[in-house]
């Protein structure tokens, strides 16, 4: 792979090479074939890079030559501009967050002490571990008064997972390796875990390396995706939208799987749209105006806002006749359906299909209300991705209108 | 003579002989320990030496007691050098194998990402591996006590301090009343002391343990 100087728009990185990784290959003691072979790869500062394949594709054991948990064989690894292949490893280690599938909490200690393992190690005084400690912890959502003295046994996989994460940033490191974090938690709290994680990187711009074997996690996390084809081999390194309007070789699309167009709700978020709006009254307006606001819509039912602007209830004339005379936030359904811009498409549609008037209501970051989703943005949204996705695969025909057309690339 | 009149009588001896019985168990045991942990910590990684290792001291237990006691006269005379070197041999085995049991169980999930966060490998021995293999090692400790406890008495056939005393004086009286009573009371006082050591590993290992792993 060609280094570049910068980073495709739309990654948030500075287009700053943080990790190079030239021509490595590692053969395991034993082994007749390399686990990863003459691999080159450029990972950019501030990104999340995630390397996906099937097992066996070497995804894990080139994570780990990063930080030369496993030694390389051969070639050579550049941190922020310094050749670490041979440097003093246990120096290099405390530059890199560290976190993996087992977590790896150290039973005998406690939260806060596991959390200031890095600190401690680099002989920071007990005042600036124990700050940084409760800092950390309340980076990822743990309470340090609740959290700080209990032992890794008492937490939920959650709870460790999050401590993982926590204890990784320790010292603050530039690069994160994350060997699949979220890999042994049950689904929901797996989607927590990924939001809070997210949600988290938009606040520290860490260089992280992510691997898992599941593209959809992949095309979740990444900014960009390295997808392994085998030892030797890296399939694509794109943009999540790249690779999936734009598949590199039949082995991306098959990795892929079918649903793409489903797959790229979830990189497209609800702030990406323009919303529609419902019509809406404050809680303290009286019948009469409830029902002209209903009477210049063609809603079936008007979204009540308390006074800070928050939805309160969906109220329908029945509901006025039903109850006459009570206040507008007591009568009526209260919405169910609600989601914050940062969510994804594919957020918004779970969502709008079981409410009650198909569609989701968007909030601010207060729950202030600022429109909603309905079905058929949702399907416009797929319907223009899908056309400039053709228009990028029928690009050769303008760019080059006497070139004979080629299946596949 | 009534047992427990002989006991009021002998209060003294049975004092004393019990704290030297202490005192040589005790030192065996520390010593031990620290060839035991020792060995164990430089050989659980290297297949082929923990095994020669668990090979050579378990042969050590074969010897019967008696001859090694006999056998040491010659190096080192009598009294309570030859019975500390040859406790201190047998209670190698155990203490070894638990080092090396209790630090191969430790998860290597959890010594991937101390070493992931740059802890050197003395400092994930220190730090992480020995004190989650730490109740194992100390239940070991425990098990070569009471088998010293036992052994040691054998010790007096080298003029080795302890209870062992009574017991061969009773030897050399049997067929006397009094025979009994003093074999009883070496046995006795053996067994006190078993059980008096057992509360003391309780205590030691519950002081010793992090509340994590308990």
């Amino acid at each position: 792979m060609t280094p570049s100087n910068s980073s495709p728009a739309g990654t948030p990185g500075t287009g700053k090479v943080m990790i190079r990784l030239e021509n490595l290959s590692k053969r395991f003691p034993g082994q007749k074939t390399d686990a990863v072979s003459n691999l080159s790869l450029d990972i950019y500062e501030g990104e999340i890079v995630v390397l996906v394949g099937p097992s066996g594709c070497g995804k894990t054991t080139t994570m780990k030559m990063i930080n030369r948990i496993v030694e390389p064989t051969s070639g050579r690894i550049i941190l922020d501009g310094d050749d670490v292949t041979t440097t003093d490893p246990d120096a290099l280690r405390r530059r890199i967050g560290y976190v993996i599938q087992q977590v790896g909490l150290f039973p005998h200690q406690t939260i806060g002490e596991n959390v200031a393992t890095v600190p401690k190690l680099l002989g920071w005084d007990k005042a600036r571990v124990a700050a940084r400690v409760d800092e950390l912890l309340t980076m990822v959502n743990m309470a340090p008064e609740t959290f700080r003295d209990r032992y890794p046994k008492q937490l939920s996989g959650g709870q460790r997972q999050r401590v993982g994460v926590a204890r990784a940033l320790g010292a603050n490191p530039d690069v994160m390796l994350m060997d699949e974090p979220f890999g042994a938690i049950d689904p929901i709290t797996r989607d927590r875990l990924q939001n809070e994680f997210l949600r988290l990187q938009r606040e520290v711009r860490k260089t992280i390396v992510f691997v898992t074997h599941d593209i959809d996690e992949a095309l979740k996390m990444g900014d960009r995706i390295a997808i392994l084809q085998g030892p030797s081999q890296i399939a694509q390194y794109d943009t999540p939208e790249q690779i999936l309007t734009a598949p590199a070789s039949d082995f991306v699309s098959d990795f892929i799987g079918r649903g793409a167009s489903l797959k790229r709700l979830d990189l497209s978020h609800v702030s990406d749209i323009t919303l529609t709006q419902w019509p809406t009254v404050r809680v303290g307006a009286d019948n009469a105006e409830l029902l002209d606001v209903l009477r210049r819509s063609d809603k079936g039912a008007v979204l009540v806002l308390d006074d800070a602007g928050r939805p309160r209830r969906w109220v329908a004339p029945d509901d006025l006749d039903r109850h006459p005379g009570s206040p507008l936030d007591q009568i009526g359904l209260v919405p169910e359906a609600v989601v914050e811009p940062h969510a994804t498409l594919s957020d918004a549609l779970n969502e709008l299909i079981t409410a009650r008037f198909s569609v989701s209501i968007v909030v601010d970051a207060h729950g202030v209300y600022q429109g909603v989703v309905d079905i058929d943005q949702i399907t416009d949204a797929i319907r223009s991705m899908r056309a400039a996705a053709v228009a990028r695969a029928r690009a050769r025909f303008t760019e080059d209108p006497a070139g004979t057309p080629v299946i596949g690339s | 003579m009534d047992f427990v009149e002989f006991l009021i009588n002998r209060g003294d001896d049975m004092l004393e002989l019990g704290l030297e019985h202490a005192a040589v168990v005790g030192a065996s045991v520390l010593l031990a320990t620290i060839i035991g942990v020792g060995l164990g910590v430089a050989s659980y990684r290297q297949p082929r030496s923990r095994e020669a290792i668990l090979a050579v001291t378990g042969a050590f237990l074969t010897i019967p007691s008696f001859a090694l006691f006999i056998l040491l006269i010659g190096p080192l005379g009598l009294g309570f050098l030859p019975v500390v070197v040859a406790l201190t041999l047998y209670g190698l085995l155990p203490i070894v194998r638990n080092t090396i049991t209790g630090l191969r169980e430790v998860d290597p999930a959890i010594v991937e990402a101390a070493l992931g966060m740059g802890m050197s490998r003395g400092q994930v021995l220190r730090q992480i591996e020995l004190p989650l293999a730490w109740p194992v090692i100390i239940t070991g400790v425990r098990v070569t006590t009471l088998v010293l406890l036992g052994i040691a008495a054998i010790g007096s056939i080298v003029l080795g301090p302890g209870y062992g005393d009574l017991i061969f004086t009773g030897l050399a009286r049997v067929g006397t009343p009094v025979a009994v009573n003093l074999v009883l009371a070496g046995t006795l006082g053996v067994v006190v002391l078993a059980v008096l050591f057992d509360v003391l590993f309780y205590v030691i290992r519950k002081l010793t343990t992090s509340e994590g792993i308990r």
